[in-house]
């Protein structure tokens, strides 16, 4: 039994798909941004993966680079995203982006 | 000479092999939980927990400044803004979950088995990033030296959202456009009955609209 760049492509891919389940299927502005972040951490994953077992090894930091690149610009993202979760709070009392229709 | 060379071996020590599918699968779980849950307030620590699941995988494959940036910077700000959201919003003191609910009593038995799953493996292994091989010596400074002109494209992205942040919330908000009277109008006998239309009209709920 080992782990290696299957397992964790296969956890990246359920990962990214419970994030765009999320931010796809519910309509809470909070839970589709958090399903957001699950995807930006399942392309994080995938980077790391390959920079620690795959052909491009030899250049291990280039993937942890890269993720916390995307890590950086998640949690930016998710800041203008809370904000206008904020807004969107205030004009209807609820945070579901289609509070307007009837 | 061979321009790319054999890729590195997977993962072979048990206890690491066992710790790394035990975050994945509670990684997962934790996932599904944050987007199926219906309280915002549980949706969002089971987010943290998550990101702190991945913090923990990435200490048995990846460079320790990156555990480290994940665990204490991306998590605590990611959850900061959720609470602060929440607090400013709906308040956190809407949950009516008792101190003895099953909530609760789940929440700290999960957390009971992520401190002992990792007091397992430190036991075991001494330390995985030590036990684990490959790892890059100086990610800080391969980091300041190649990703600089990446690291300043970052602080411009990361300043901006903050300064975009800070401007939306400071700006005050406009009056809704429908007023207080749209949901009056929706009572599904309405006032069609007084035009004598045929029976299948749809056009009087718009007209009916459009007037207020």
């Amino acid at each position: 039994m080992s782990a290696g760049l299957n397992l964790l492509l296969v956890a990246s891919a359920a990962l990214f798909a419970v994030g765009a389940f999320g931010a796809v299927a519910r309509r809470s502005a909070v839970v589709m941004l958090i399903g957001t972040q699950f995807m930006f951490m399942a392309g994080a994953l995938a980077f790391v993966a390959f920079a620690r077992f795959g052909l491009g090894a030899e250049h291990g930091s280039a993937g942890a680079a890269t993720a916390l690149f995307a890590g950086a610009v998640a949690v930016a993202e998710l800041a203008v995203g809370l904000v206008m979760a904020a807004v969107i709070y205030r004009e209807h009392r609820s945070f579901a982006l289609d509070a307007d229709r009837g | 000479m061979p321009l790319i060379g054999a890729p590195p071996q997977p993962i072979t020590s048990a206890p690491l092999v066992f710790f790394v599918y035990l975050v994945l699968i509670l990684l997962i779980g934790s996932a599904l939980a944050s987007v199926l849950l219906r309280n915002t307030l549980y949706a969002v620590g089971a987010f943290a927990a998550s990101m702190v699941l991945l913090a923990l995988l990435y200490l048995a494959i990846a460079p320790f400044l990156l555990v480290a940036l994940q665990l204490l910077v991306f998590t605590t700000v990611s959850a900061v803004l959720l609470i602060g959201l929440l607090r400013a919003t709906t308040g956190l003191g809407a949950s009516s979950v008792g101190r003895l609910s099953a909530e609760w009593i789940i929440g700290g038995a999960v957390s009971a088995v992520m401190f002992a799953l990792l007091a397992l493996v430190l036991g075991a292994t001494s330390w995985p990033v030590q036990s684990c091989c490959a790892i890059p010596e100086s990610f800080a400074g391969v980091l300041g030296n190649a990703y600089a002109v990446g690291l300043a494209v970052l602080a411009v992205i990361v300043g901006s959202a903050a300064l975009g942040s800070g401007l939306m919330l400071a700006a005050p908000t406009l009056p809704s456009p429908r007023g207080g009277g749209s949901t009056t109008s929706r009572s599904p006998g309405g006032g069609g009955s007084t035009t004598s239309r045929s029976p299948g009209g749809g056009g009087a709920n718009t007209a009916r609209g459009s007037r207020q």
